[in-house]
């Protein structure tokens, strides 16, 4: 009876160990042939204008004058939750983006696990603003939340694009009027 | 244990089969990046030798000892090599990232855990205690590396991390050649101390070192061949990103400040 249930155990096993090893080379097989419209064609739909005045105001550049937002029109500007929630799988896409450069610039890699650590915290943040929001605080907490999530998501982009602009990798373009 | 002259056969062209390979990762400066794989195919033919001349002259006893012995080695070096596949590809530049080490500890710990379990639930029918050792130790070595391997594989794809061209074929190898070893040792399992005379492990036990003689085949040609270099990014660009990130950590830090007093 034992032996039995080995080898069924066994068959199982090997079953799940090759379901596991196929799923994943087939995705990579399958990032690497479509990697670049798949990878642009995941980022959500924000108000790229919107969330860049957003973050300067907060980031003060050099020669940009303060625009000192008040709390509303940062909710307002944001998009509440509905704009951090597109924020935060936009990160991931960002973190692919960098990882795409790897294929021909392994260092690419510093980038990569830079931003894959920031991504990490700012989906952090936001799940706590989601609790907030949840318990009828997020007005009051969002604005000093959300613009730091946004302004660390703006600086993620403009470190791609100085990334792909270096390289010049042909894509850059197309990123610049994506990001 | 008698041998056929299939079994003679493997055997030589085996050992010819390492020696090539042996050659090639010294001629073509392969041992410097992969040592513990080097060490591996080393021990092979080294073992190949020891075992000729110890089933000739020694006695069952000092067989047995030698061949477990030697395995043991074989398993480590198996195991060093999956640390030396994992840090290639999970820290190329350097140091891992916090996060990584972690995942690939667990991953390591959970592999163990479970080739334990199943190997708990192999009952050999075996008549010694020591057979019952062999076979079980060929089972959850074989289970882990499999384990190992495929782990590897989703963890890298997760993360977006490349395989460079040696390092994913010497993995394929291993991998596809561990993950048939299961068969192999779950029909000596299965059959116990009889098995080995059994008509069903016998095919799948020479089948094993078909396929075995093929990667030793795949390896040589495949490490022969260059690999493409990677390109290097300016030193300007490194400063510049570096900057950026800077500046990014500043205001996450400001996020946690915010988040501590709240």
């Amino acid at each position: 009876m034992r032996e039995m249930v080995f080898l069924a155990a066994t068959g199982v096993f090997v079953t799940a160990l090759l379901g596991v090893a196929t799923y994943f080379l087939l995705r990579a097989r399958r990032i690497s042939r479509d990697a670049w419209s798949s990878l642009l064609g995941r980022l959500k739909q924000i108000d790229r204008e919107k969330f860049t005045r957003v973050a300067l105001d907060l980031l003060d550049d050099d020669g940009l004058q303060r625009e000192h937002l008040d709390p509303e029109t940062i909710f307002e500007m944001i998009g509440g939750m509905n704009g951090l929630d597109a924020l935060e799988e936009n990160c991931d896409v960002l973190v692919d983006l960098a990882a795409y450069v790897q294929r021909w610039y392994p260092e690419a890699l510093l980038l990569a696990e830079d931003l894959r650590l920031n991504a990490r915290e700012i989906k952090w943040h936001i799940g706590r603003l989601r609790g907030a929001s949840q318990t009828g605080h997020l007005r009051e907490q969002f604005p000093m939340y959300a613009q730091r999530a946004v302004a660390t998501y703006y600086l993620m982009t403009r470190s791609l694009l100085v990334l792909y602009e270096g390289v010049r990798l042909p894509e850059f373009a197309e990123l610049q009027h994506a990001i | 244990m008698r041998l056929t002259g299939v079994d003679n056969l493997l055997w030589a062209l085996g050992f010819i089969g390492h020696l090539v390979l042996l050659s090639v990762l010294v001629l073509r400066r392969r041992a410097r990046s992969f040592p513990a794989f080097t060490g591996l195919i080393s021990l092979s033919i080294c073992r190949t030798v020891v075992l000729f001349f110890t089933l000739r002259l020694g006695t069952a006893e000092s067989y047995f000892y030698t061949y477990w012995t030697l395995a043991i080695v074989d398993v480590g070096l198996q195991l060093a090599i999956a640390y030396e596949l994992a840090s290639k590809v999970f820290r190329p530049l350097g140091p891992w990232a916090p996060d990584v080490s972690r995942s690939f500890l667990w991953i390591a710990a959970a592999s163990v855990a479970f080739a334990a379990g199943m190997t708990w639930l192999a009952a050999p029918p075996t008549r010694t205690l020591r057979m019952a050792i062999v076979i079980r130790g060929d089972f959850f070595a074989s289970a882990l590396m499999s384990e190992i391997f495929v782990a590897m594989v989703a963890l890298s794809v997760t993360l977006g991390l490349p395989w460079r061209t040696h390092v994913a074929r010497i993995a394929q190898g291993l991998g596809v050649y561990s993950l048939y070893g299961i068969f192999t040792a779950a029909a000596q399992s299965y059959f116990g101390s009889g098995g080995l005379t059994h008509g069903t492990y016998t095919l799948l036990s020479r089948l094993e070192g078909a396929l075995y003689l093929g990667c030793i085949a795949f390896w040589s040609v495949t490490l022969a061949r260059k690999e493409p270099e990677p390109r290097k990014m300016p030193e300007q660009l490194h400063d510049e990103l570096r900057r950026l990130q800077g500046r990014a950590a500043l205001m996450l830090k400001s996020l946690r400040a915010q988040g501590s007093e709240s």
